[in-house]
């Protein structure tokens, strides 16, 4: 039974919870309302500065002017917001010159997407079920690298996709090609095996933590009541990795959407031109940053769609227990 | 023993593709430029695109101030409330110069001599691109000297973002440099601006897979061949890009506000997707060039001097031959300078001029030249003299041995500017005609 507000509580009541509220003191346990739901200030001041703030100058930006010397002059006042360049990208997406962009972009998300979780969830279950005392081990070896700057790791995977690097050395030998290939002169596939690269990390550090968390007694629950190992994986084991693999999907997608240096490093060619390479080219040329906001706004569209989703799933997925 | 290789150069950006600088400040602005408090709140009085006060159109005029083109030069405005510094005054010392310009454009050994020699200070600040500076200049950033490109300085005198030079403390410029300097269409009277390096836009490859022979007869189209496809690049830029296949075309009018021309040049860039597999760069011609990584690349003058350091054995005589360069026979090409400036806002104007006279000594204008490739207007440069004997004569402070023999046509000359085109400033509505064309080209339109 709730208690009742503090405007309408008897002089009773109000003298009981006073004495409790002594006695709580006493024992030290006693803390004034305010003081749990403190401790979410700097998050919230994080959330206003770096996401509200900042998105809403975006969205000046998007829709304001410039000034005398080109350079974007937000309009904060939403009754002489201009629409015109922002209905203008949207016309490039849709059917005009950004369309191929666009599909590109989420044809090389959800590759590399897909492909990291082939990949990383097998590890992720190895170091989950079969790490034993080394599971320390083989997180550090997952997290390992990130100690090299992402910048260093293209370049690094520049010297060995070129023509004479190790990758065409290897493949050649094995006569998988007969000739070197190309892989640095503007191809999908380069942009895709570098994305998968940069992200996999980040898919399989969650989906390990929520395949740990996975209570043993549950797998045994279906081995016993005669499930093959396979089935128990396909009924078991994998349900329960769901949480971990949407949170894995959505951690690496959503940056991937905005990824521009992973082509810019491996491909260079606009044959393999992403959003975020648009976005980079209006940031780089004079007066153009307005047409730079707009497409960030539509990613912003794009990424929340399968963001409320996530959230949607797991709000139910915390009722449900 | 040669110079180590990392000291090398670029006239334009970062050293490489993306630069940390570049990552980070990427990283950090969520890709678009956050304005300053100061354009937050205009934006919050009333929106619109206005001129500083004063800058005002002079008569006659179309625009808010008039292009400067070779055909009709122009006389930067000199504002009322930003004058020249006075005669004869004594220099800044014990000062600290703040040095705004592109990264890895000056050899610090320069700053340095410099220093000594005036007994200062530096501070050295970079920026990755004229959209950024002018950003950053428009709202305070504080420099002594700048280093804005000719088809920005319409915009940054009439918005008072420079002081005009007193002439009386940078000798050198009448004494040393070309006479077309003395007086250049884009600064009549040099009243902002002097001369700091000159080059010319043509196409470099590797000699040792295509003959000199060849590229003499396809110029251009070496751009354009299928036999160097996937090793084909062009700079990331597009008025350099869209002009080269204007001149390819055989247009002559390099800062053209036609549409169709425009259209035209994009669409012979577009094809370059599909026929050479062509990938945009901004260090593909000294880094990746003598890597063979390309055959062909677009490539600035200065780029390719640069591209020796980048050999891998540079102690064998003949290495250099490998590097090939092509500009038009007749000379008639893409050309371009960069300009040393002082920003309205300098704390130590004296010493300022100081440095830009400074940078116009033989012996100093020199000694950056071995270091960035980028070729000084210097009266006293003899072409014969920067091609180098042999390997391993490369000698700074000394002379010969700069310019690897088998790029003679890299030297820059009188000629080559007098018969060149510049690519000068657009007015805005022009300029997003060229911008588009860009960007589609850059997504892949039509390929």
């Amino acid at each position: 039974m709730s208690e009742p507000e503090e405007g309408t509580t008897t002089p009773s009541r109000r003298e009981a919870r006073r004495v409790r509220r002594a006695s709580a003191k006493q024992r030290g346990a006693w803390y004034p309302r305010w003081f749990w739901p403190s401790f979410a200030t700097p998050a919230i001041v994080w959330q206003i500065l770096f996401f509200a703030a900042s998105f809403y100058v975006i969205l000046a930006i998007a829709f304001g002017t410039q000034d005398f010397f080109r350079n974007p002059l937000p309009v904060f006042q939403p009754w002489w917001w201009d629409f015109s360049t922002f209905t203008d990208q949207l016309g490039r997406i849709f059917g005009g010159v950004y369309q191929d962009v666009y599909l590109r972009t989420f044809g090389y998300v959800l590759t590399a997407s897909l492909t990291c979780l082939l990949i990383g969830y097998p590890i992720a279950y190895f170091v989950a079920r079969y790490g034993g005392r080394r599971k320390g081990l083989f997180l550090a070896l997952l997290i390992m690298p990130f100690w090299i700057s992402y910048l260093m790791r293209m370049y690094a995977w520049q010297s060995l996709l070129e023509r004479d690097g190790y990758v065409n050395d290897v493949l050649t030998f094995l006569q998988v090609f007969q000739e070197p290939f190309g892989w640095l002169e503007g191809h999908g596939i380069t942009v895709v095996i570098g994305l998968v690269y940069g992200y996999m990390p980040y898919l399989i550090l969650p989906l390990y933590g929520q395949l740990d968390r996975i209570d043993q007694s549950q797998l045994e629950a279906g081995r016993d009541l005669g499930a093959s190992p396979a089935r128990t994986f396909w009924r078991v084991t994998l349900p329960l990795s769901k949480p971990g693999i949407l949170a894995g999907l959505i951690i690496i997608t959503l940056p991937m959407f905005g990824d521009y240096y992973t082509n810019a490093l491996l491909s260079q060619s606009p044959r393999t031109t992403m959003i975020g390479n648009l976005i980079d080219l209006t940031y780089v040329t004079p007066g153009l940053a307005a047409q730079g906001a707009s497409l960030v706004l539509t990613i912003v569209v794009i990424l929340i769609v399968p963001m409320l989703w996530y959230l949607r799933y797991t709000a139910r997925a915390a009722e449900a227990k | 023993m040669p110079e180590p290789r990392e000291h090398l150069l670029r006239r334009r950006g970062p050293t490489s593709e993306l630069s940390r600088r570049r990552f980070l400040r990427a990283s950090a602005s969520t890709a678009i430029a956050l304005p300053s408090l100061s354009a937050v709140l205009a934006a919050c009085s009333k929106p619109g695109t206005e001129a500083p006060e004063g800058a005002t159109a002079p008569a006659g005029t179309t625009g808010p101030y008039p292009l400067a083109r070779t055909d009709n030069p122009v006389t930067l405005p000199i504002h009322d409330d930003i004058q020249p510094i006075e005669d004869n005054l004594p220099v800044e010392t014990g000062a600290t110069l703040k040095i705004y310009n592109w990264a890895d454009y000056m050899w610090k050994k320069v700053i340095n001599d410099f220093c000594e020699e005036f007994n200062c200070d530096y501070e050295w600040t970079t920026f990755n691109n004229m959209s950024e500076a002018i950003q950053k200049m428009s709202t305070g950033q504080v420099a002594d000297v700048f280093f804005p490109t000719v088809d920005q300085l319409g915009k940054l005198t009439y918005g008072k973002l420079l002081q005009p030079l007193n002439l009386s403390y940078i000798p050198n410029l009448a004494a040393n440099m070309w006479p077309q300097y003395q007086n250049p269409f884009y600064d009549q009277e040099a009243r902002y601006t002097v001369p700091y390096t000159t080059y010319t836009t043509g196409v470099a490859y590797r000699r040792d897979v295509i003959p000199d022979e060849e590229a003499e007869a396809q110029g251009y189209d070496l751009i354009w061949n299928p036999q160097y496809s996937g090793k084909v690049g062009i700079y990331d830029d597009a008025r350099e890009s869209l002009a080269m296949a204007m001149r390819r075309a055989g247009v002559d009018d390099v800062n053209t506000t036609d549409e169709a021309t425009i259209q035209a040049a994009k669409d012979d860039l577009v094809e370059l997707i599909d026929l050479v597999n062509v990938r945009t760069t901004i260090n593909g011609v000294y880094v990746k060039l003598p890597d063979g990584v390309y055959d062909v690349h677009q490539s600035w003058s200065g780029d390719i001097i640069g591209a020796q350091w980048y050999l891998s054995d540079l102690n064998t005589p003949g290495e250099t031959d490998i590097l090939g360069y092509w500009y038009p026979p007749d000379n008639v090409g893409v050309v371009g300078n960069d300009v040393i400036s002082i920003p309205a806002n300098a704390e130590h104007p004296v010493l300022a001029h100081a440095f830009l006279n400074f940078m116009m000594d033989e012996t100093h204008a020199f000694d950056n030249f071995t270091w960035n490739g980028y070729q000084p207007p210097l009266t006293s440069m003899n072409p014969e003299k920067l091609i180098e004997a042999e390997m391993g004569a490369y000698a700074p402070n000394k002379g010969p041995g700069t310019v690897p023999p088998s790029v003679p046509r890299a030297v820059v000359t009188e000629e080559m500017f007098d018969k060149g085109m510049w690519l000068l400033e657009l007015a805005p509505e022009d300029e997003l005609k060229w911008q588009t064309a860009w960007e589609e080209f850059q997504a892949g339109a039509g390929a």
